[in-house]
């Protein structure tokens, strides 16, 4: 087990350093001069080599590259071009916004895929079992955007419950009004990761339904829905355990674009804008925490995953 | 995770928009007559762009400006909405016959924000360091002047020779007044003394002003301004909607209909010194051509892009209407497919294709139309839209490009002409003669017939397209007063707006 981990562990560090290397290779060739966003419009050739050199963008990559790497063993993921500020402080800032929304929005997509997917396993063959099904894969397939947006014009234009856009300036000092702003996004993307995550969670179960020990537990007396509850379930929750891994990513991804459509300051805004304005520290500094954090979390699940399941530890 | 494309995305929910809109069918409440303005309100107003950062001595942008200048930093002079140049910091101001002597007379009882008051030494220090730190924006504007002096509460300028765009030019950022020895961080931080204090930037979403206690003149209409950076459009109308902002600046005019209907707002259109400009690389290719450029110019409908926009005005030359200099020039170039065919075999160039480079937040309104009038006449039009970032390196720094579209909105800009080492890549001596005369001018008229002069002689050398000028779209919410509508992606001075109580 420990040697597991070890290995597993190697693995993630040698994903963070190939991430780091592309990363940084990947923002050097996008189109655009940093330095002349920086000087910005109006000025002159010399102001703009002036920028160069403060910047210290007229040094060879490889310099670069390993400052940048030796500023995050101290600790410092480098400084914003534009603003001045030190990216862990934007950066912190930011998951205050990012992290509560990912939370809820896997929260949200859990609370309804976890029973309706079961259901409609156990009810497969029923009218109502076919309708979750078919919601479920109308759902998937609906954009967050314009999922965010209905929901939008429903429950904060139409209905006035719920602010449209933004979080307030308090912040969490006022946290029922931050819960507020941060529902209708996290919903938003919870529905679409949790109709995914839906038919992911039937799947298992009408697997673990057709499973031997369910079998037996139903000839010796108990309701096929008692044996699936009783056997079968702890099955689907490791498979689900799994599948969560990759859906964080997909939270992730959701947040660049629902941060977007309700101006939320979050990372994932915060990262479009600063690819716009070729702020490449502050950029690579984004990236660089959102990929060490996915594959954080495939370690852990992977981790939790072995502690929990005693036929992966046998078949060591 | 985008499944569809968003075209499909935004039909849908413009469908399902107009569908609920028509459904919320309760009448809004008429606005109260005798409204009486409420002193301790706060208004929140929707930005497009947020800049990159708030020091306004070296950061570029316009953002930068409608946020800061007039409401938290201030020059001896100010402009009005309607462009006329007035005493700010300076009670008054005297320029002498020859044009070579300023003289401003420095008000006395003005505070900084930090409590500190405003001596005639910190405008000396202020405009010094301005003129002799070429990394300063518009530092070169103050290059004509030969000497800063102070003796009492007056402020000499003087300058070896006239220059008729100087008044104009310290009211912008040349011309403010910063504290000399103030240590405040300028990226993150204002010390000015304007109406409105700095009081927080949350970067990324807002900025916050406050109404400042010690203000030498009337005080700021309401206790708090907040500045929401909604750069989405639909997230800008829900956030109207659903009443979160008072006040729409940079609203889409097509969408008037819906934010009327929906609740208490009234979209209001201002004049304004945004030029729709369609660059002509004519250094070299098929565009070094005249009758290319002219034939290019002829086969655009003005009119329909106007339409299409929903604001503005067509312009045939570089002098918008608001600025000195203008004059209708739509002589130059009406409208005629049939004689850019013409010119077009004239000069040899029956299957031209061209490529446009335009920055991809303009959307693909102006694109379409061009494309579609260009085909007409059998110009083949690749449109390439890039980044921002792009366009700056590659047609703004290099050069690089055929045809490209950038919206000016910089007043009195005509001097970009008169440089052939701006982007435009224009070289006519006798334009550039024109315009040094018109700045040695001492008297405005004359300095202004000068300038029709030479946008006259721009316009007939088709050293460009002007698509349309552009207008301000402002929707105001019914309890706010008092809001500019004039040229505010330029400025956008605060200190009168209000907002009634109820």
């Amino acid at each position: 087990m420990i040697r597991y981990a070890l290995t597993r562990l190697v693995l993630l560090l040698v994903g963070l350093v190939v991430a780091s290397v592309l990363i940084f290779l990947t923002l050097r060739v996008l189109p655009g001069d940093v330095a002349q966003m920086v000087a910005g419009v109006g000025s002159t050739p010399e102001q703009v080599a002036a920028v160069r050199a403060r910047l210290g963008m007229d040094r060879p990559l490889f310099v670069q590259y390993v400052e940048w790497i030796a500023g995050i063993f101290r600790g410092d993921l480098g400084t914003s071009l534009l603003t001045g500020t030190p990216v862990t402080t934007e950066l912190a800032e930011k998951a205050q916004v990012t992290v509560p929304l990912g939370i809820m929005s896997l929260l949200i997509a859990l609370l309804f895929s976890l029973p309706l997917g079961v259901a409609s396993a156990l009810r497969r063959g029923r009218a109502d079992g076919t309708l979750i099904t078919v919601a479920a894969q109308a759902v998937a397939a609906v954009p967050v955007v314009w999922a965010g947006m209905m929901l939008v014009v429903v429950f904060a234009v139409w209905l006035g419950w719920l602010p449209a856009q933004g979080f307030p300036r308090a912040g969490w000092d006022d946290p029922a009004a931050a819960l507020r702003s941060l529902l209708l996004p996290a919903v938003t993307i919870g529905i679409v990761e949790g109709a995914m995550l839906l038919r992911f969670v039937r799947s298992a179960t009408l697997q673990a339904v057709g499973q031997d020990y369910v079998r037996t537990a139903a000839a010796k007396g108990l309701t096929r829905t008692q044996a699936m509850l009783r056997h079968g379930l702890p099955n689907v929750g490791l498979s689900v355990i799994t599948v969560l891994g990759l859906q964080v990513a997909g939270i992730i991804v959701g947040a660049v674009v629902i941060e977007q459509l309700f101006s939320l300051p979050g990372i994932g805004r915060m990262l479009v804008t600063d690819v716009g304005a070729r702020d490449l520290p502050k950029v690579q500094g984004e990236l660089l925490v959102l990929t060490g954090f996915v594959l954080l979390v495939g370690f852990l699940v992977d981790l939790f995953h072995r502690v929990i399941d005693p036929r992966q530890r046998e078949a060591e | 995770m985008l499944r569809r494309t968003a075209l499909t995305a935004a039909a849908l929910l413009a469908t399902g928009a107009l569908l609920l809109t028509s459904c919320s069918a309760d009448p809004a409440p008429s606005p109260t007559t005798s409204a009486v303005a409420d002193a301790d309100a706060s208004v929140a107003l929707r930005l497009v762009s947020e800049p990159g950062n708030l020091d306004i001595r070296e950061t570029a942008g316009a953002a930068l400006d409608q946020l800061l200048i007039d409401n938290v930093y201030q020059g001896l002079v100010s402009r009005t909405a309607e462009q006329d140049i007035v005493p700010a910091l300076a009670s008054d101001f005297e320029v002498s016959p020859d044009g070579l002597t300023y003289t401003f007379t420095l008000r006395e009882g003005v505070l900084f924000h930090d409590g500190q008051p405003l001596t005639p030494q910190d405008v000396v220090w202020s405009l010094t360091q301005v003129k002799d730190t070429a990394s300063y924006r518009d530092s070169a504007r103050l290059a004509g002047v030969t000497g800063i002096a102070a003796d009492g509460q007056d402020i000499t300028l003087t300058l070896a020779e006239p220059d008729s765009s100087l008044l104009w030019n310290l009211t912008g950022r040349a011309g403010l007044i910063l504290k000399e020895g103030d240590t405040t961080d300028r990226k993150i931080a204002a010390n000015g003394t304007g109406p409105f204090t700095l009081e927080s930037w949350k970067q990324g979403d807002s900025v916050t002003l406050q109404r400042f206690g010690d203000y030498w003149g009337d005080p700021a209409g309401v206790a708090e301004v907040v500045f929401a950076y909604i750069p989405e459009t639909q997230a800008a109308l829900n956030a109207a909607l659903a009443g979160e902002v008072d006040v729409v600046t940079g609203f889409d005019a097509n969408l008037t209909e819906q934010i009327e209907a929906g609740a208490e707002f009234a979209v209001e259109v201002g004049a304004s010194t945004d030029k729709g400009t369609l660059a002509m690389n004519s250094t070299t290719g098929p565009l070094a051509d005249v009758e290319v450029r002219q034939a290019i110019r002829q086969a655009i409908d003005h009119d329909a892009i106007v339409e299409a926009l929903g604001v503005g005005q067509t312009q045939y030359g570089p002098i918008p209407e608001l600025d000195p200099g203008y004059e209708g020039l739509s002589d130059v170039v009406p409208f005629d497919p049939e004689a850019a065919r013409e010119l077009l075999a004239e000069a040899g160039e029956e299957d031209l294709e061209l490529t446009l480079t335009i920055p991809s937040f303009y959307g693909t309104t102006v694109t379409q139309i061009l494309v579609s009038n260009l085909n007409d006449v059998g110009v083949t039009l690749h449109v390439d839209q890039v980044e921002f970032s792009s366009w700056l390196n590659d047609v703004y720094t290099n050069h690089d490009y055929e045809l490209s579209f950038v919206l000016h909105t910089e007043a009195r800009d005509f001097e970009n002409w008169a440089d052939p080492d701006y982007y435009f890549g224009y070289d006519n001596a006798e334009v550039q003669e024109l315009f040094a005369q018109s700045l040695a001018a001492t008297d405005e008229a004359e300095a202004a017939e000068l300038l029709a002069q030479a946008a006259r002689i721009v316009s007939e050398d088709h050293a460009a397209d002007w698509l349309y000028n552009g207008e301000s779209v402002v929707a105001v919410g019914a309890s706010i007063s008092g809001m500019p509508t004039v040229n505010v992606n330029e400025r956008l001075n605060l200190a009168e707006l209000t907002k009634s109580e109820g």
